[in-house]
């Protein structure tokens, strides 16, 4: 019988955990939180596709974020369809828009594909903010009151959890899948080394776009369920370099190009961002922030791998320790 | 940084006494504000903040210099036994998404008795359905977006004029001076592109054209703009007589002092509050904006008068004046404030019941208002405005004459001796 | 007549632009480094120079050397303490270093001088003269002139100085230039005290003209990206050219087209001139 790993038996405790969660934590404020980071870790794991495993760092992912928030909740303004009929519709768009987007900046390597991504994105934010069919800057809502189950509008968090939950599994699921094939194996030697991958007969090119239009398809469904949850999107939310930003830190954080690293990002800067704004948010000193950018130059300074990498140094002690004995 | 570590240690001793706090929450009215404290609007967040302080202050001692001000006289809220309001503020920092857990969060956790907020009218959108869901009263103290009363919603109220109002007063004003001889063949509107700009610009573009006033050119730009030059270019070559400016702090001074670099003066300015409200845009222009009009519902008023001894007990809290957008946010406080004591009860659903019955007179009120009185929206059908005007280092009430204060300047000085 | 005066607004806004991404594109040639917390240098030149002003009571050529100095000496502690442990390593460290870094500089800068927006006093240099028909504002007259200046100064520094090529030496190649006995930790300290004082000056110069709060940073932070991208990374002329047609852009099209679809121009040239060629204006292939 195979021996359980300690990242195996961890990743089981935390899976249990999650599952539980809700049934622990039966307060909404919390379950908000619960909710807001399976939406982090979803956002952060599909960045990590391509931002992680393929090395190609973007930094304007918001754009397929919003275009995956906006679909829902156009459909919903226009057309009264439920919200949800619009989430094929963001992900088709944003596949479309990481082929427009790759074609010409995968050929480059460096910082070229970084640059492009932010370019990208605020050209997109800053173009929804003036166009008066997907709300302008004022932005769109969802319904206020669920006509019926398929809205999808909850009057508890608990639903949300789970369905956030779900897909979170696939993804992962997904990831894990990737990271054994061929497919994997492709983009760790991209990243690693993309000359010498080619010349080895990679297709580099072809591996590249295919990781883009995988992460941009979850991080579209990503943002769909941010609209779906929230019920309102404007420019700022959906398209706003905050929103990439977070995905970026959350997934370098844990440790990027690891299946558990955007996890155990979000689950460690989600709860400190709100702990930090429920304890000194209210005194409106700033402080929340000092702290947060603060936790994180000390990570990128004293742990530059992410703390997944830390994890791995604790178990590789404990386990020579346990050899020496 | 011993500063930061004292402040670091008062927030950890007050997380500690948490446990303590609950037990005597009882006997205490809790009020949740979310207004971003941080942030790109952190500024306006920060001002009202400790304009809402100053409010809960003013119920929970007795002030009997205050005069005819509800609540004012008494120490805590008499109909519930004294009960003193405790604020629990929130930062949303101005994200909507945030907004919304935050409303969960001092509903479900700090269990607060009504909510208040949230400044930008994307949060408003958020934070007021979580109430809706909860059956919470939520006071929207100043967002500008149309839709957020007439949702249907049963807990939301907005105490603050909107938009349509100010531009009805613009037309007002236009009408009395046409009147009076001046010339107003065309105005210009150059307005901020985010929700606040857009409403604003929105609603004054409908109500000239019910007034017959063509608009000349409308210029929406971004706010974080670093130059100017090219819209006041542009007015320069449309000569509107008027021209009204929806902006926020760092744009309005800079397009005064974009207008007097590229020597362009309109016959009249009309500011629309935010940015020429601020407290740093008289002390960075005056000088070069003499005769700019400003809308305001607030005024500080003669000394020893009650919104002199208001003002008076802000800036020895801030050092700065009160601003009209704080203050706003104050009389929807001391709205919510009266309605909670005659509901004589923390129970939101009488709480609820008497907003619906609000009906405070304009002698009750520190606004210029006709009094505060909610229709079946949740908007305050009473709110209106004022029209003030920069003479010297202070901004003078001049219009409608009947409540004015100072003579109406009109075209404007500028930068003219 | 317009039109001229359209252009020569923004020519001038170009040349600040062109003196803070100048500071960028050092670092981002020298080390293939992104520094995130860029217009938070900006930034906090701008409040070094109110301090100047408010403390010592000096005009702009106090406050200038003031703020260059201060502004260098930050520069060089940040590298010494943060950026020469995480340059080695991964580039999404470094990414998260100078993210976590700008907003560390921001809320900081929040907790001492609160959200308010603050302006600089009036000075001798308010006002505007009158060049046939052309009005010309004289902060960012004398400013967009010192800017244009000070890049060429920087430039001629790098290129024509021993300094300058020792700087250079150790962005080409590291090894190397340690065999030759420069000490790369010592050029790369330089490097970012030279970057983070443009950055200050510019600032400082920006703050005679217009109204600021902390959050500041992030606008001109997004802008020098498309700057340093356009002319080409790691380099200085490159920057000033961009600069300079970033600012022409910004006006005309603000005039012509209306203010909200200036960003849109410049981010869409900018996303076609990547198509076209990624290298930037200056950039070596």
């Amino acid at each position: 019988m195979k021996r359980l790993s300690p990242t195996r038996l961890g990743f089981a405790v935390f899976a249990v955990a999650l599952l539980l969660y809700p049934l622990v934590f039966t307060n909404p404020f919390f379950l908000d939180i619960g909710v807001t980071f399976l939406l982090a870790a979803i956002s952060a794991s599909a960045w990590n596709i391509v931002g992680g495993y393929a090395g190609q760092i973007s930094v304007g992912h918001s754009m397929f974020f919003g275009l995956g928030a906006y679909a829902p909740l156009l459909f919903y303004q226009w057309l009264g369809w439920p919200p949800m009929a619009g989430i094929p519709i963001g992900i088709a768009a944003s596949v479309v828009l990481a082929i427009i987007i790759g074609m010409p900046t995968f050929r480059l390597t460096g910082h070229y594909f970084s640059m492009a991504t932010i370019a990208v994105a605020e050209l997109i934010r800053i173009f929804t903010g003036t166009w008066d069919f997907v709300g302008a800057a004022i932005g769109l809502q969802g319904p206020a009151t669920a006509r019926g189950w398929w809205d999808l509008t909850f009057r508890g968090e608990t639903p949300y959890y789970y369905i956030f939950l779900g897909v979170l599994a696939v993804l992962l699921f997904i990831t894990h899948t990737i990271e054994r094939r061929r497919f994997g194996y492709y983009l760790r030697a991209i990243k690693a080394r993309e000359r010498a991958a080619r010349s080895l007969g990679v297709p580099v090119l072809q591996i590249k776009m295919k990781a883009l239009m995988l992460s941009a398809t979850f991080t579209s469904l990503a943002g769909s369920l941010y609209a779906i949850k929230t019920g309102f999107i404007d420019p700022e939310s959906g398209f706003g370099i905050l929103v990439s930003v977070q995905m970026v830190i959350i997934a370098a954080l844990g440790g990027a190009g690891t299946l558990f690293g955007p996890l155990l990002g979000a689950l460690i800067l989600i709860p400190l961002q709100s702990a930090t704004n429920t304890w000194f948010g209210g005194g409106g000193s700033g402080l929340t922030y000092i702290l947060y950018g603060g936790i994180i130059v000390l990570i990128a300074r004293f742990e530059p791998g992410g703390l997944f990498e830390l994890w791995h140094r604790v178990v590789a002690k404990y386990r020579s320790r346990r050899h020496a004995a | 940084m011993d500063r930061s570590w004292m402040k670091f240690a008062a927030a950890a001793a007050c997380l500690l006494l948490f446990g303590a706090h609950l037990a005597e929450a009882a006997d205490s009215v809790k009020i949740g504000i979310i207004w971003p404290l941080t942030g790109n609007a952190a500024a306006a967040g920060q001002a009202s903040k400790a304009a809402a302080e100053v409010a809960a202050d003013i119920v929970n001692n007795a002030h009997p210099e205050l005069g005819d001000l509800p609540l004012a006289k008494t120490a805590g809220l008499p109909n519930l036994g004294g009960a003193k309001l405790e604020l629990v503020f929130a930062d949303h920092q101005g994200n909507p998404s945030l907004a919304q857990q935050l409303a969960t969060r001092l509903i479900t956790q700090d269990r607060v008795n009504v909510l208040m907020g949230a400044y930008q009218s994307s949060c408003s959108f958020t934070a007021t359905a979580v109430a809706e869901r909860y059956g919470i009263p939520f006071m929207v103290g100043e967002s500008a977006a149309l839709n957020i009363t007439g949702r249907g919603f049963k807990w939301v109220f907005r105490g603050t004029p909107i938009a349509s109002d100010y531009a009805r007063t613009y037309m007002r004003f236009f009408a009395d001076m046409k009147k009076q001889g001046k010339k107003i063949d065309s105005i210009a509107i150059v307005n901020e592109n985010t929700d606040y700009g857009t409403s604003v610009a929105d609603a004054i573009a409908a109500e000239a054209k019910n007034a017959n006033i063509p608009v000349a050119i409308r210029i929406p730009y971004s706010a974080s703009s670093t130059d100017v030059s090219a819209q006041v270019l542009q007015l320069k070559e449309k000569r509107p007589d008027v021209v009204i400016f929806i902006s926020y702090t760092a744009d309005s001074i800079l397009y005064m002092k974009t207008l007097k670099n590229l020597d362009y003066k309109p016959p009249m300015i009309i500011g629309d509050d935010t940015g020429f409200s601020d407290p740093s845009f008289i002390p960075a222009v005056a000088d070069i904006a003499q005769g700019v009009m400003n809308r305001s519902a607030w005024a500080i008023g003669k000394p020893g008068s009650v919104t002199y001894k208001i003002n008076e007990m802000y800036k020895a809290k801030t050092g700065r004046d009160l601003d009209d957008t704080s203050a706003r946010n104050m009389q929807s406080f001391f709205a919510l404030a009266d309605a909670i004591n005659r509901a004589g009860s923390t129970d939101p659903e009488k709480i609820r019941i008497a907003l619906t019955q609000t009906d405070l007179k304009p002698e009750q009120l520190m606004m210029g208002y006709q009094g505060v009185k909610f229709d079946s929206t949740g908007q305050n059908i009473l709110a209106s405005t004022y029209l003030i005007q920069l003479h010297g280092k202070t901004y003078d009430l001049v219009w409608p004459e009947r409540a004015a204060t100072a003579q109406l300047q009109w075209p404007m000085a500028g930068w003219a001796k | 007549m317009l039109l001229v005066q359209v252009l020569v607004g923004g020519l001038l806004l170009g040349a600040i632009y062109a003196l803070f991404s100048s500071g960028l594109t050092l670092i981002w040639g020298m080390m293939n480094f992104i520094n995130f917390a860029h217009g938070e240098f900006v930034m906090l030149g701008m409040y070094a120079a109110l301090l100047v002003v408010v403390w010592l009571g000096g005009g702009p050529a106090v406050f200038g050397v003031v703020v260059a100095l201060f502004l260098f000496f930050m520069g060089v502690a940040v590298y010494a303490s943060l950026i020469r442990h995480v340059l080695r390593g991964p580039m999404l460290a470094q990414i998260l270093s100078t993210f976590g870094l700008a907003l560390l500089l921001r809320y900081t800068a929040f907790w001492i001088f609160s959200a308010n927006f603050v302006s600089l006093p009036e000075t001798w240099l308010s006002g505007s003269i009158d060049v046939g028909g052309i009005w010309l504002p004289i902060p960012q007259l004398i400013a967009g002139l010192l800017a244009i200046t000070l890049t060429i100064v920087l430039h001629l520094l790098l290129t024509r100085t021993t300094v300058g090529s020792r700087l250079l030496a150790v962005a080409e190649d590291r090894n190397a230039a340690m065999l030759m006995g420069i000490r790369p930790d010592r050029m790369q300290a330089l490097a970012w005290g030279l970057s983070a004082s443009a950055a200050g000056i510019a600032g400082a110069l920006m703050a005679t003209a217009y109204p600021w709060s902390p959050s500041v940073g992030e606008t001109f932070g997004l802008i020098a990206f498309v700057v340093v991208a356009l002319g080409g990374f790691g380099s200085v002329p490159g920057a000033m050219y961009a600069g300079l047609i970033i600012g022409l852009i910004q006006s005309v099209s603000a005039f012509w087209l209306g203010p909200i679809y200036k960003d849109i121009v410049v981010y869409a040239l900018f996303a076609v001139l990547l198509w076209l060629r990624p290298q930037g204006l200056m950039g070596r292939a």
